[in-house]
């Protein structure tokens, strides 16, 4: 997608015009690649409830698709291994624009692992991240919602909670 | 299958929205914590980050700093301070910031909880409860 700047419009207006666009064209059907980069696998069974009939994410026009180049999301698990990196940046690279990368659970958000030899120890510093997803595993209602925040279907809850109280909200 | 298809003819549309009704299941699901500024020194906050398994609680002078992001939900911190420590109820945790996600947590007697009395609507009860204990 070509934003070339029009003379007269401010920055603003014009990245405006660009978030509806792309409302627009993820707002019908997306389809989403899961990428796990050494997760315990618990997301995945989470991922994977989605499409059963409870969840039944196909009703809200999301669907999984086995290849990225035919991805418009990227769901990415785990606490992103080095031994992934040239994985991840490939799966990234290979997905036509505009794209989405949803960070999914605890790891992926740099909870479980810290840096080490062996892990980067969350997602953030290799996928450049739009929605990140708490939970361990985040439950099937939480993707969800992350995924239609994704998509600028729901409005962002958690900004509004303190976690004092019963998370009451402010 | 011939009973569901009748069924689904006679009420129409049968597929809804993500947040139709409350889910049944939801109420069971684990939730981060939340926390009570009441019962919360820094020498329990210390208690808790020792606690917790997965880097979600620092402690920063006389604040608490709660990542949701990297909190597991294993409840550890409420089994160590069940009075200070309950559960949030809160799951649809999505955030478009990771910044969003990092919620800072007053303790008790500290500075950061008489600053912050202006915003928080939790502070004046815990600043009573400083005047009774000093």
């Amino acid at each position: 997608m070509t934003g070339a700047a029009t003379p007269g419009r401010s920055v603003q207006e014009t990245a405006d015009e660009l978030r509806r666009r792309v409302a627009r064209q993820f707002g019908r059907s997306l389809h989403i690649r899961t990428l796990d980069t050494g997760s315990c696998a618990a997301c995945e069974q989470e991922i994977r409830l989605l499409a059963a009939p409870h969840y039944d994410l196909h009703r809200l026009g999301f669907f999984f698709t086995p290849a990225p180049r035919h991805a418009d999301l990227l769901m990415v698990t785990g606490p992103m291994i080095r031994a992934f990196d040239i994985a991840a940046r490939k799966t990234y690279e290979a997905m036509p624009g505009p794209k989405l990368v949803v960070a999914t659970g605890a790891c992926a958000l740099g909870g479980v692992y810290q840096p080490d030899a062996f892990t980067h120890g969350g997602i953030g510093e290799t996928l450049p991240v739009d929605v990140w997803i708490p939970g361990c595993p985040p439950s099937p209602l939480a993707l969800l919602q992350g995924l239609l925040v994704a998509v600028d279907r729901l409005a962002e809850k958690v900004r509004d909670l303190d976690f004092i109280q019963n998370g009451g909200r402010r | 299958m011939p009973q569901w298809f009748l069924r689904g003819l006679r009420r129409g549309v049968v597929t809804t929205h993500y947040p139709a009704r409350p889910d049944a299941s939801a109420a069971t699901l684990p939730t981060p914590p939340a926390f009570q500024p009441e019962g919360l020194t820094a020498g329990l906050a210390d208690r808790l980050v020792a606690v917790c398994p997965s880097w979600a609680l620092t402690r920063s002078g006389d604040t608490l700093i709660f990542d949701a992001g990297a909190c597991t939900a294993c409840g550890r911190c409420r089994t160590e301070a069940p009075g200070a420590v309950v559960t949030s109820g809160e799951f649809e945790l999505a955030a478009a910031d990771r910044d969003h996600l990092v919620k800072r947590i007053p303790l008790l007697g500290g500075s950061a909880s008489k600053g912050s009395a202006s915003e928080g609507s939790a502070d004046p009860a815990t600043e009573t409860t400083q005047g009774e204990s000093a």
